[in-house]
């Protein structure tokens, strides 16, 4: 029998190995771990963290964060900076910041 | 009405003995089924246990349309490619990692899988065939997985992939030619 024979009659074996394979058997407590990680996932903390770290979830409270953010600058920037008031004190501060030394920080505030 | 629908429309109820009932009815299935996809004894059980998490959990979903065994399947087998995927991830990253280190693992990987179902004198042969089935595409190493570790008829395999029974056997075909081919190759290195 040639090399090349021998590798043929020993892949045609190896394929035939599973042929006569039995079903592995799974772990006889796998129930109670089942169980197990089902309590700990209903169990506060883990459950909450996991549906925060869903990217969907994540993403959507990201989003929300910086909406309110938005909406909060927006909304001090109409209040603050639309009311002629608050533009001339805003002009007087900063003259006043202006005229100080700006390396002269231990002062700023006795003045 | 059986006792396996029985056991359903109680788990759709939330009833924790049909969970029980239903868990020891098919666990043997579904650990064999993931044993043969990732070749990882300690990774199969704890991936059997999240495919009986999401029965519990998405039993609602389950209508009766395909039978309960082909629905279980069809979890255990996605379960078990979706963490394989993760791990290829996994380990591209730390390829990647390796070659900014300077370091890279080129040892050549021995069949070390060993199916506690295989009879002794088969053993090494069989590690051999599962290295060869680990690098088989995903739908020809499910395919192959169903119907050589689970003696799934083509047909059962066909509904369980959502296939036609010919894709089924074209499946087989490519499988049993591509495993030829490595197995050529690793006879050609290593027949004494």
């Amino acid at each position: 029998m040639t090399q090349k024979e021998k590798i043929q009659e020993e892949i045609e074996r190896t394929l035939q190995s599973l042929d006569s394979v039995k079903r592995a058997e799974a772990n006889a407590f796998l129930f109670t771990r089942i169980k197990a990680r089902m309590n700990k996932k209903s169990s506060g903390w883990e459950s909450i963290f996991s549906f925060i770290s869903k990217p969907a979830i994540a993403i959507a409270i990201v989003a929300i964060v910086m909406a309110v953010n938005g909406w909060a600058l927006w909304s001090d920037n109409v209040e603050e900076i639309g009311d002629p008031e608050n533009v001339s004190e805003l002009a007087t501060e900063y003259n006043s910041v202006a005229s100080v030394n700006n390396y002269d920080y231990e002062n700023i505030a006795s003045e | 009405m059986t006792n396996e629908t029985e056991l359903i429309e109680l788990l759709k109820q939330g009833d924790e003995t049909a969970f029980k009932a239903i868990v020891e009815q098919w666990q043997d299935m579904v650990y064999n089924t993931i044993l043969g996809i990732v070749q990882n004894e300690t990774e199969a059980e704890d991936l059997a246990q999240d495919v009986f998490i999401k029965v519990f959990e998405k039993i609602s979903s389950f209508k009766g349309d395909s039978k309960f065994s082909t629905w279980l399947y069809r979890i255990a087998t996605t379960t078990a490619l979706d963490h394989l995927r993760s791990k290829k991830r996994k380990k591209r990253f730390g390829f990647l990692q390796s070659l900014s280190g300077g370091g890279g693992d080129e040892k050549e990987q021995v069949p070390d899988f060993h199916h506690p179902g295989v009879s002794l004198d088969n053993k090494e042969r069989a590690a051999v065939l599962f290295k060869a089935i680990d690098a088989l595409p995903e739908n020809q190493k499910t395919a192959y997985t169903l119907h050589k570790l689970e003696g799934l008829s083509y047909r059962d395999v066909s509904e369980v992939l959502n296939t036609t029974v010919s894709a089924v056997e074209s499946l087989m075909s490519r499988a049993n030619q591509n495993l030829r081919k490595q197995l050529e190759e690793y006879y050609n290195k290593h027949y004494r």
